[in-house]
């Protein structure tokens, strides 16, 4: 195995991971910076983000108030101080992006223009058209590479993390185009490697998106946190699940049943379309499952209308949308609503992580969706994403730069990277099995569909485990019909499954502890929230047994619980 | 919750397998339904047929560049591309041109990459604005103005399609619109910086629109690569070569450096009437100075006015009043010397009261129906292709003699990819006894340049085999065929060259269209 030794090692080139190269570069030209990707990149999923950066840029808007609307949205499963600090940060990153050149979109006297999203009581979504997690991958990317002590692993899969005493060492990588595992010792590693929602079948995520970094982290003892809290986006297109941005609602579409009614006043009188995420999600989902959806031949969709905006303002403010709709949907928003019904868009969970980004290992920290500090609780608003995956970005590649120029290399246990090469080679790879890797995804995401969706129960989320382990086993028994070395994707695919496998397990097993509905989280069986009892973090923990579920409290600094209505 | 299956479609994909080294096709039936994209049948085929087939893709939703391939021959993005729309019962899948094949449809990236670093991907301003914790202030207006350049997702699809490209040295469309991106920012202060990195290969673009033509975003590369070249000519930072060009044009109103007074030259023993003796025709030969000057062009010329006589058509050219047309000279960034001969040339038009213009060179053709101020005179012109297909149809004009051979042709991107004119040099070919008309691989909208256009076939000094010409003449010599047919004197010009460089003058010969035409009357 070929070896190599950075100061710091990020996995994932998302917003958050390109933002932590570019905070521990600034930190320190000295720095030897590596960042790790499966994917080019540009090829990240944060290019999909769309709506918006959530940021208090003018003086009629106010941290407390962004922070208050954050909070409430989390529906009070929110860590304050996390959220306080955010907030704080938020307007700084914005300014540093229009530095670097993002093309943010205007107001007519030529400050950065901002849209109202939903569950936000001001309009504080900066953003660029309908691309703005594009245009700020791209600004991003096109800083980072300018560092000459930033060297950028293109399309290397990282497997696993390699920890001795709780201390993290660094890592093992495949690079995909010799199909070769190489080592890498880091002084620190930061995990930026997004969210598992690939889980489900219907979902916004891209293909690639597996929750890699989640698992990895999990496997070597650090916890995932209120994995059970799944946001389901309320305007995934038909039949694709590709996203269509909150920001159509927030530039005015409305949302119809079959009968022709905007069903929202029902669920949320005063915000209507612009309740949050979770709220406007269950109102659809009840509409579906009471028979007031629409039916067509990929199933019931509810109608986003967007044709009272006009051909203008549609071309200018959500450009992407309308070729989306038409190139993947078929329909001109401009002249037809768009089909839509809720899809698996994000995960509130993740690798715990402090407001420093620090896990609980050490050395180890995480930044983005695949981290959970806790920023969004229970449920998160929209456009506080990007504006996280910048902010956490930041102090994940400062903390991790301040931490690795203290540090030293530890020593890299070679037989831990020699075991992992025999399991993913011989157990995996070389497994001679007779189950397909598709079949079983495909398994799984069907499962994560039916069982473990918007609304859930007891009894289900039961069986759902029980199948889950199932697939685990079967796991065991799969064969990789590409043996080559070189991008072998039918590799990568199995990789990502038994990843994806043990993610599925802790969100169904975190659901099924959870009796009570939060944010996100419904139970049919238990429909109220439960603060005496539920007003905490889970915490799961990696045993050969499966997860162990831990709780730890949450912190509150100025907003008390109070009942939560739109 | 399924649609209907509307057909199935026949999959023939390009594989590769680095460990055999080996090439070869593969082939899928796979079952359509509306809205079925070609990413879903790689994705189908690799679930259900074929584990191993192996390909690049992520977003599924066209943003993120990962999944393009050449789809029956053109560069697009799998995801975006569904297959009912292509028409087509058969469909070829291959890699990506340019770029070196890793595994089936995987290519190599880097060689696309890599030319981002040598241009500037961040804001340059002094370092004391960049302190401000403040935004800078930018009008829609001023934002409108480099907006849509911003929309490239870095898919390579530009690269692989661009002749230019196959010289490592050229920055390629992507990297330059870039570079342009941020000169066209209002908030950036960094011109003569972005200026350096492109001053010694952007002149390697040959303008034939490819980049633009298959941008699943709709960027204009090739017109940004028109204003960074516009910027440097400005700046007096160009070539040698490209000086000496535009200094003939300067001196002399056409690119070739000789006098006005030799441009009837190629007349010589034809009784070709000219302005001023002559200032009304039914249709005014606009002759171009590659056919006028070049010795080797004034045959096709020479025919042309041969076919006008037997046609019966009352005709005159410009005589020395015809200047360059400035096609070429515009796309080289020289915008004032261009407009200078546009201006003669329209008070001509007007005072010869040109009712209908019929040119040789698609480069003429083009420039007077799309470029101001000939765009706004809305001139009725015909490349002679147009023309004399039309005699083809109604009969006025019969190729009598055979012409035994088999023959490619080759599409000028100035008529074809630029203004859509496929059919008629095709409809002209297929009228001649005994011709066996071949497609090149590349052709149509896909056809792969010559490498002459904006000006390089003057200014042309790559290494032979990274001429785009020479990639061209191989692409015709694989398909065995005896004759290139072309239809403008710049590819006559630049794939001779090939010719030559290869010496293959044994096996294939360049011929225009009016050149063979001429061996049937």
């Amino acid at each position: 195995m070929e070896k190599h030794a950075h100061d710091i090692v990020i996995v994932g080139a998302g917003l958050a991971g390109l933002r932590a190269a570019v905070a521990a570069a600034e930190l320190s030209s000295k720095l030897d910076i590596a960042v790790i990707s499966k994917l080019h990149p540009l090829r990240s999923h944060s290019v999909c983000a769309q709506g918006g950066t959530a940021a208090v840029m003018r003086e009629k808007d106010s941290f407390d108030l962004h922070a208050f609307d954050t909070v409430k949205g989390a529906d009070y499963l929110a860590d304050q101080d996390v959220v306080e600090f955010f907030v704080r940060q938020a307007p700084r990153e914005i300014i540093l992006m229009e530095h670097w050149g993002c093309p943010w979109s205007r107001t007519p006297d030529g400050k950065i223009d901002q849209r109202p999203f939903g569950g936000h009581t001001y309009p504080r979504a900066c953003f660029a058209a309908d691309m703005t997690g594009f245009h700020e991958m791209h600004t991003l990317y096109g800083k980072a590479t300018t560092y000459s002590n930033v060297k950028f692993y293109d399309e290397w899969f990282a497997t696993s993390l390699i920890v001795e005493n709780n201390i993290v060492v660094g890592l093992t990588a495949i690079e995909l185009k010799t199909g070769e595992m190489h080592t890498f010792k880091a002084k620190a590693v930061v995990m930026a490697t997004g969210g598992h929602e690939r889980i489900y079948e219907f979902t916004t995520f891209s293909h690639t998106t597996t929750g890699d970094g989640m698992a990895m982290a999990y496997r070597v003892g650090a916890p995932l946190e209120d994995m059970e809290f799944v946001q389901f986006h309320p305007t995934g297109l038909v039949p694709s699940g590709v996203l269509i941005t909150e920001g159509a609602r927030g530039e005015g579409g409305y949302l119809y049943n079959a009968l022709g009614e905007r069903f929202m006043k029902r669920y949320a009188p005063e915000k209507m379309e612009l309740a949050p995420r979770d709220v406007v999600s269950r109102a659809e989902q009840t509409e579906i499952l009471e028979g007031r959806a629409f039916m067509g031949p990929y199933g019931p969709y509810i109608a986003l209308d967007l044709r009272h905006l006009g051909e203008e303002k549609i071309n200018e403010r959500l450009p992407l949308i309308r070729d989306v709709a038409i190139k993947l949907g078929g329909v001109d928003p401009v002249k037809e609503p768009i089909p839509i019904r809720p899809a698996a868009h994000y995960s509130m969970g993740g690798i715990k992580a402090n407001i420093r980004t620090e896990t609980p290992i050490r050395g180890l920290y995480a930044a983005g969706e695949c981290s959970c500090l806790s920023l969004h609780g229970a449920n998160r608003l929209g456009t506080n994403s990007t504006a996280e995956c910048l902010v956490f970005g930041a102090v994940a590649g400062e903390e991790a730069a301040k931490y690795a120029m203290s540090a030293g290399f530890h020593e890299f246990p070679e037989e831990k990277a020699l075991a992992e090469e025999k399991r993913v080679f011989d157990g995996i790879l070389g497994s001679e099995g007779g189950e397909r890797v598709p079949q079983l995804r495909d398994e799984m995401r069907r499962l994560m569909n039916t069982k473990v969706w918007i609304f859930r129960t007891g009894e289900e989320l039961k069986s759902a485990l029980k199948e889950v382990r199932t697939l685990k086993e079967r796991f065991k028994n799969i064969k990789v019909e590409d043996r080559g070395k070189t991008f072998n994707t039918g590799f990568t695919a199995a990789l990502q499954l038994d990843f994806m496998l043990d993610l599925a397990e802790v969100t169904i097993i975190s659901a099924l502890a959870r009796t009570e509905s939060r944010g996100a989280h419904s139970r049919l069986d238990y429909p109220n929230r439960d603060d005496e009892r539920w007003l905490v973090h889970t915490l799961a923990y990696y045993t050969v047994d499966g997860p162990r579920l831990e709780y730890v409290p949450v912190t509150i600094t100025k907003w008390q619980p109070t009942i939560r209505k739109y | 919750m399924n649609s209907e299956v509307v057909k199935v479609v026949e999959f023939r994909i390009r594989r590769y397998d680095p460990d055999t080294k080996r090439s070869y096709v593969s082939t899928f039936k796979v079952p359509i339904r509306r809205g079925t994209t070609i990413l879903d049948v790689l994705n189908y085929i690799k679930e259900n047929l074929d584990e191993t087939l192996t390909f690049r893709h992520s977003c599924r939703m066209g943003i993120c560049g990962s999944c393009a391939v050449n789809i029956n021959g053109k560069p697009m993005l799998a995801c975006y591309t569904q297959v009912l729309d292509l028409n087509a019962d058969i469909v070829t899948i291959e890699p990506l041109s340019n770029l070196p094949v890793v595994k089936d449809l995987v290519v190599d990236i880097q060689p696309f990459f890599q030319n981002f670093r040598k241009i500037k991907t961040v804001l340059i301003k002094p370092l004391e604005a960049l302190k401000k914790e403040e935004e800078f202030v930018q009008s829609p207006e001023d934002l409108k103005k480099y907006w849509d350049l911003t929309l490239c997702t870095k898919c390579s699809i530009c690269y692989s399609a661009c002749p230019a490209a196959i010289d490592e040295r050229f920055l390629g469309p992507s990297a330059l619109t870039a570079n342009y991106r941020f000169i066209a920012d209002s908030r950036d202060e960094g011109l003569d910086e972005r200026l350096k990195p492109m001053s010694d290969n952007v002149w390697l673009c040959t303008s034939c629109n490819s980049c633009t033509l298959f941008c699943p975003k709709l960027v204009n590369c090739a017109n940004s690569v028109v204003e960074d070249r516009g910027l440097l000519v400005e700046m007096g930072a160009i070539p040698r070569t490209v000086k000496d060009v535009l200094e003939s044009v300067m001196k002399y109103h056409n690119p070739m450096g000789t006098h006005q007074s030799k441009r009837m030259a190629w007349a010589e023993g034809l009784n070709v009437k000219t302005y001023p003796s002559v200032s009304k025709a039914d249709v005014l030969f606009f002759v171009c100075c590659s056919t006028a000057y070049d010795v080797r062009n004034r045959e096709i010329a020479r025919t042309m006015v041969t076919l006008f006589d037997k046609l019966g058509v009352d005709y005159a050219t410009l005589g020395e009043e015809e200047w360059c047309c400035g096609d070429h000279i515009l796309r080289m960034g020289e915008k004032g010397l261009f407009e200078m001969l546009a201006e003669h040339n329209v008070v001509m038009f007007q005072k010869f009261n040109a009712n209908r213009i019929v040119t040789l060179s698609p480069h003429c053709y083009n420039t007077f129906k799309n470029d101001k101020p000939y765009k706004d005179l809305a001139l009725n012109v015909q490349h002679y292709t147009q023309f004399l297909a039309e005699a083809v149809e109604n009969g006025r004009l019969k190729p009598t003699k055979t012409y035994n051979r088999r023959v490619a042709y080759h599409d000028p991107c100035f008529l074809g990819k630029r203004n859509q004119i496929y059919e008629e040099p095709r409809r002209i070919l297929r009228s001649i006894k005994g011709l066996e008309l071949i497609e090149m691989k590349r052709t149509r909208e896909a056809s792969f340049c010559c490498g002459g256009g904006a000006g390089r076939v003057w200014t042309e000094e790559a290494e032979p085999e990274k001429r785009p010409c020479v990639d061209r003449l191989k692409e015709a010599l694989e398909l065995g065929v005896e004759v290139i047919a072309v239809t403008c004197p710049f590819c006559v010009t630049t794939l001779e060259d090939a010719v030559k460089v290869l010496e293959v003058e044994d096996k294939i010969a360049v011929r225009d269209i009016l050149e063979i035409l001429k061996e049937t009357l």
